[in-house]
């Protein structure tokens, strides 16, 4: 077994050298500008679906896969040189939530016996791997269409988001060490949607909003254990990895409390293609621990964060507009501190376009720089 | 040769490991090293034996070495249950976790509960080479360090021939087959007991120095560690020797490039300190020195036994925090998240207090208070918040027996007894996010409420119905996307109309306090509470459901959502139009003898400013605000209460003044000039050179327009220069100063040596000297200006600006927009005089920076803009060509008005 660091000679690395490459926005704030409704994302399929899907906007790239892949395109020709799939809850954990009763409103609790059944249940499974599938077919198709139009490959990545369980807190009041569920079955769900991510044609593999550490080391080793049993190690065709995490004011991961720079050192030898934050903070806020992260890590730096803060009372709920954002990170390229730049929540095409227009020929961070962080 | 690369590791925090410093890793967490460890296992004393895991963090250690392996212990549910245990511990969570077991299973067992990067203890090629490189590369899947005993299949080495060539076998293996980091292979080449009586054991401990020194020379990045206990093992019962042992040994193993070892750091002399007889012996032992080195060393234990000095030398330190009164070390336990003293303290403030109640509401819950602002600030994580409610959890335990005979009593005597409050806890329908909400209930739990919790995608019908059949006495709604938003506003209609008379809280990510009291509050009669954070739950519950506090918190609260709503709708403030605005500027009557000439125009660069110039023009005050000090100075110093903590505050600053001033360990740099100038309408013009013909750039200002009563001017900077048509030759002044040159490199270096206190002492004094720095360009302007040079103010006086003229800064009350600094650093070529940059949120770096502009006129004055309407806003877009929106965003303080209606 070799660490995973085949992403040095990856097309993308290439690209990270010359210039800051633009990754997409908000599907879930996208989404919402088209005022889908109920009947909408149910379709024919889940038309009997015993509770609200609304907001599992994952099923949409099943049901309405014209929109999605409208918003693909836009975010690819707004200028987006990595696209994520549409798959941020696309495990049979995060799905179960909106198909299986909660046993708390019955007075029961989630459980490792509980989640067991989750990631044993068939229904479950096939609908996150097929979503996951799907989704990353609609990406590599427009990805590979845009790409062909304007000349410029672009990379669809794999999206791996932080479950709606945590690893690393107890929801006991009289049990600090109860966990819902446990690392094998985290590292289970991860596995299969990982495996479904690369059959649907992913070029990267991204594991994002990283709250819980240990959420995420169970996903990169479900990564690791996937290409060694499934022979792309042997093979040498690995997918690179993206890893980005979501901090707090004092540049915690939200949910774990592990610190920017310990957080690097739990994560380095995954040898990613990129590692950094997104989500949570907005910009302004993100700005000494990304710098952090800089100086620290010796691989590219991406940083995609909320459009601000939220803030209910504003049209997309959050505060910041395309001008501001591409402000915002358009000091991060001037600094020298990134690689990867975009957006999350609260970023629509129109974002992603003022970023990347604002980052045109603005100096990536130096790779490599770091030799020995003595 | 190339630099080794230090260990790095990490718990919730990094840990790097420093060149020439040993790393400390605890033992007592291990049950083959200690017995009482071991023991509370056993039983399944688990709290306790988390204590011992946060004893060794205190004692220093840098790492905790975790290991079950006991006979009669299961090692997978052990080790699972314990690491498990310490992640929801943040003051031990901080370490790394050494997982050290001899069963495969336990290891990657403990793997699996590490968020960070611990260490793996131990892998060998015991079990041959096929094995070895199996672990090896589940240990990298994992990502952690690993140490690699020197064992083959043959078996231990002893012998530095055989240390070395298993050790260089291994690290070849792993290096070039399995690719493993070389800074993360740890070597343990066998600590063995010497002093047995063997004579082949007399040259143990020199084969593991020598062997050591091998590793470092040979295998380049690896490290070395030991277990170093072993060393002594003859002499168990005899503290005294073998603290000496393990000392003296460590000190040459250190010194061969031993990295770390296992040992208790309760049981290590300081090698300087013990007694040079027994040094001189213990090291005769050690070094294989003299063939009855052994025999004398026995004897000699065996006399300082017999003489009872045969015990340790170290002492336990008692905490100082437990000097404090009971309210500090209540607070102090809740805050670290300390439950060892909980239960007695809780008992003392009960006794002072009178009643179990009054503890709680009181210096409980003003702990919690003291959490909740920390969190809020970003100095204090999650998981310290659900640790601080644990141990509250515990001291309201101990509190409850007490309420409850208190009500028996009261119900004996006839009165009406209040149960304990009952929360319905839901993650409103459409959302599945309650990571935040569970935290929330833990919290709340912890302070004694019954919590029911109802879980996600809950919808309107099940949670009202639950409410009313449980009878709660508070309903808290969460969630964490927007489209939830709208599901709150539908349950807070739904509780109106079917009558609930019951608190409302909401919270979640979205959520907002503003959102609360625009949005959901009007919809319901009763109090609707929006709730920042997990720490803030309880005090808000308390308050609804106290007899005594509900009324003041409810009425308090319908306030202060009053007032928002109101800030909410516009138009908030009367304002007049800006063309009356103009039409009252400030009244000045234009006479050429209040319009002085500075004696130079352009600009001039100051590098190297003399710090030494700039101490007497501080103002002190500021600097105690920094440390939470409220005060002036020099009053303050003799505050009662706060003088003594002001007193050791000025000496330090001073201290560390006085060194930066000697040392040139920081450098002032500033820039200034002054312009040709004339008021244009609500411009000021600015001139290249005296002929005046040319306009070199605009300044642009605001005017005031809100709550000008009367006759009231309404004023703008710009009304202190002179208008063109007056034909009177005005000039105004700019400046940038910083003295945060170096600053960061000083403050790092401080960090570095782990002294927080005068890293944040330095960049207080670094923005006063900055701000000095501004008073000082000031002085020496109005002198340059003219109508400075006999003014004759004490240092003092001109802290209070007894001068005339002003320095208005962009960004501040009247001038409040940030990007007119953009002209100033065009001005004076800011940049290139003195390094000094704007970010392009037009943020000055470095820290400690300050920059403005010069009005000469007498009646130049400070005031506060206030707020302004559309009409300026538009007139604004027009002179300074930036898009109506862009000015709104930066004025969005100062609008009178939402942009969004």
């Amino acid at each position: 077994m070799q660490p995973m660091n085949n992403a040095s000679s990856h097309p993308l690395k290439k690209i990270l050298e010359n210039r800051i490459a633009i990754i997409d926005g908000a599907m879930g704030t996208t989404i919402r500008t088209y005022g889908m409704k109920e009947k909408d994302i149910r379709g024919e399929r889940f038309k009997d679906a015993p509770k609200d899907l609304l907001n599992n906007g994952d099923i949409f790239s099943l049901t309405q896969p014209e929109m999605i892949c409208d918003i693909h395109r836009r975010f690819l020709e707004a200028g987006a040189d990595i696209i994520e799939t549409n798959t941020f809850g696309a495990t049979s954990i995060t799905q179960s939530e909106f198909f299986v009763d909660d046993p708390r409103e019955h007075g029961g609790r989630k459980d490792p016996e509980f989640y067991q059944k989750i990631i044993d249940d068939r229904m479950l499974v096939d609908l996150a791997h097929e979503i996951n599938e799907q989704s990353a077919r609609q990406c590599r198709e427009w990805a590979d269409r845009v790409g062909n139009a304007t000349g410029r490959q672009r990379f669809v990545a794999g999206a791996i988001g932080p479950l709606t369980v945590s690893l690393s807190n107890s929801p006991d009041a009289d049990d600090p060490g109860f966990r819902v569920v446990t690392f094998d079955q985290v590292k289970t769900a991860y596995a299969q949607q990982v495996r479904a991510l690369i059959a649907g044609g992913s070029d990267l593999l991204l594991v994002e909003t990283i709250f819980d550490s240990l959420n995420a080391k169970a996903a990169l080793v479900a990564i690791r254990e996937v290409f060694d049993e499934d022979g792309y190690t042997a093979k040498k065709t690995e997918l690179p990895v993206m890893i980005s995490a979501a901090v707090g004011r004092g540049g915690e991961t939200l949910i774990s409390a592990q610190t920017t720079e310990a957080f690097w050192n739990a994560v380095e030898h995954v040898r990613p293609l990129s590692v950094g934050l997104n989500c949570s903070l907005g910009p302004d806020l993100m700005y000494p621990f990304l710098e952090e992260l800089s100086e620290k890590a010796d691989v590219a730096i991406s940083c995609y964060p909320n459009a601000g803060l939220p803030n209910p009372l504003s049209e997309t709920g959050f505060d910041l507009g395309p001008d501001d954002m591409a402000r915002f990170l358009g000091d991060f390229a001037r600094g020298g501190l990134i690689n990867i730049a975009g957006g999350c929540c609260g970023n629509t095409p129109e974002h992603i376009a003022a970023i990347a227009k604002a980052l045109e020929g603005k100096a990536p961070r130096k790779l490599g720089q770091i030799e020995v962080a003595a | 040769m190339i630099e080794t690369k230090p260990l790095r590791l990490s718990g919730s925090q990094p840990f790097t490991q420093q060149p020439g410093v040993y790393i400390m890793i605890g033992e007592r967490t291990n049950v083959a090293g200690s017995p009482k460890f071991a023991k509370l296992v056993k039983e399944g004393k688990y709290e306790e034996a988390v204590s011992v895991a946060r004893q060794q963090v205190e004692n220093g250690a840098n790492v905790l070495d975790i290991c079950m392996d006991e006979g009669m212990i299961d090692g997978v549910a052990a080790m699972t249950r314990f690491l498990l245990l310490l992640a929801s511990e943040p003051e031990v969570a901080k370490v790394p976790f050494m997982v050290d077991s001899s069963k495969w299973e336990v290891i990657e067992a403990g793997l699996k509960c590490l968020q960070g990067k611990g260490i793996v203890n131990s892998i060998s090629l015991k079990e041959g080479e096929a094995k070895f490189r199996e672990n090896a590369a589940t240990v990298l899947k994992y990502g952690a360090a690993v140490v690699v005993m020197a064992f083959d299949e043959q078996g231990q080495a002893a012998t530095y021939e055989d240390k070395i060539r298993i050790s260089e076998r291994a690290y070849r293996i792993l290096v070039d087959e399995i690719g493993f980091p070389p800074e993360d292979i740890i070597f343990d080449p066998n600590i063995l007991t010497v002093a047995t009586g063997m004579e082949e054991h007399n040259n143990y401990a020199v084969d593991f120095i020598n062997a050591t020194r091998w590793i470092k020379t040979n295998l380049p990045h690896a490290k070395v560690s030991g277990g170093v206990s072993n060393i002594s093992f003859s002499f168990r019962g005899n503290n005294k020797v073998r603290e000496a042992m393990h000392s003296a040994f460590l000190y040459h193993a250190i010194a061969a490039g031993m990295d770390m070892g296992i040992v208790n750091a309760g049981m290590l002399e300081v090698y300087e300190e013990i007694e040079p007889e027994l040094k001189t012996m213990v090291e005769d032992v050690l070094l294989n020195r003299r063939p009855d080195a052994t025999e004398r060393l026995v004897d000699y234990g065996e006399a300082l036994k017999a003489a009872g000095a045969g015990s340790s030398s170290s002492e336990k330190k008692t905490e100082e925090w437990r000097n404090g009164t009971v309210e500090e070390r209540l607070a102090h336990a809740l805050v670290k998240g300390i439950d060892t003293y909980i239960e007695a303290d809780a008992e003392e403030a009960r006794v002072k207090l009178g009643r179990p109640l009054q503890v709680i509401e009181g210096p409980l819950m003003d702990g919690m208070g003291i959490v909740g602002d920390l969190f809020g600030a970003g100095k204090m994580f999650l998981p310290q918040v659900v640790k601080s409610a644990r141990v509250m959890k515990k001291a309201v335990a101990h509190l409850t027996p007490y309420m409850e005979a208190e009500k028996a009593a009261l119900a004996a005597a006839g009165e009406v007894v209040k149960a304990q409050g009952k929360i319905l806890l839901a993650t409103v329908k459409g959302d599945v996010h309650d990571i935040g909400k569970n935290i929330v209930g833990v919290v709340l739990a912890c302070n004694n409420y019954d919590v029911i919790d109802l879980g996600v995608m809950v919808s309107c019908e099940k949670i009202l119905e639950r409410a009313k059949a449980e009878k709660v006495d508070i309903i808290g709604l969460s969630g964490l996307i927007t489209p939830s938003l709208d599901e709150m506003v539908h349950v807070a209609r739904e509780m109106e109309r079917q009558g609930f008379k019951l608190p409302l809280l909401i919270g979640g990510a979205t959520t907002s306090r503003r959102h609360t009291a625009v949005k959901i509050a009007p919809h319901y009669s009763e109090p609707v509470v929006h709730v920042l954070d997990a720490s803030r739950a309880v005090p808000v519950a308390t308050s609804l459901l106290s007899d005594e506090g509900k009324e003041a918190f409810v009425t308090q609260h319908r306030a202060e959502y009053e007032e928002l709503r109101k800030a909410h709708a516009a138009p908030r403030q009367h304002v007049v139009s800006l063309e009356t605005a103009r039409a009252r500027r400030t009244p000045i009557e234009w006479r050429a003898e209040d319009i002085p000439t500075p004696t130079f125009i352009g600009v001039r660069a100051l590098d190297k400013f003399p710090l030494a110039t700039l101490k007497e023009f501080i103002d002190w005050s500021p600097l105690f605000h920094a440390w939470g000090l409220k005060g002036v100075y020099p009053r303050i110093l003799e505050h009662e209460e706060q003088g003594e903590q002001a007193r050791l505050i000025f000496a330090d600053a001073n201290k560390l003044l006085d060194r930066m001033i000697a040392e040139d360990l920081i450098t002032a740099r500033g820039v200034y000039g002054f312009f040709p100038a004339s008021a244009v309408g609500d411009d000021i013009e600015l001139y290249t050179d005296a002929t005046r013909g040319t306009v070199l750039d605009k300044l642009h200002f605001l005017r005031q327009q809100a709550n000008r009563e009367g006759s009231e001017p309404c004023r703008s900077l710009v009304d202190f220069i002179a208008p063109k048509e007056t034909g009177l030759r005005d000039h105004i002044g700019a400046f940038a100063v910083t003295s945060g040159i170096g600053l960061k490199d000083l403050c790092d270096e401080f960090r570095a040596a782990n002294d927080d206190y005068n890293a944040i002492m330095a960049e207080a004094v670094a923005d006063r000297l900055a701000e000095a720095f501004a008073e000082c360009l000031h002085k020496r302007v109005r002198d340059e200006w003219g109508y400075g040079l006999d003014e004759k103010l004490s240092p003092e006086d001109l802290i209070h600006e007894k001068y005339r003229g002003i320095r208005p800064a962009p960004g501040y009350p009247a001038c409040p927009d940030h990007t007119e600094k953009g002209t100033i650093w065009r001005l004076l070529d800011v940049e290139a005089n003195t390094g000094m940059l704007i970010t392009e949120s037009f943020a000055m770096w470095p820290g400690s920076s300050v920059s403005g502009l010069y009005f000469a006129h007498p009646e130049s004055r400070y005031f506060s803009l206030g707020k302004i309407d559309r009409d300026q806003v538009a007139d604004y877009h027009e002179r300074k060509g930036m898009s109506v929106e862009e000015v709104e965003r930066w004025l969005g303080q100062s609008l009178n008005y939402d942009p969004a209606e």
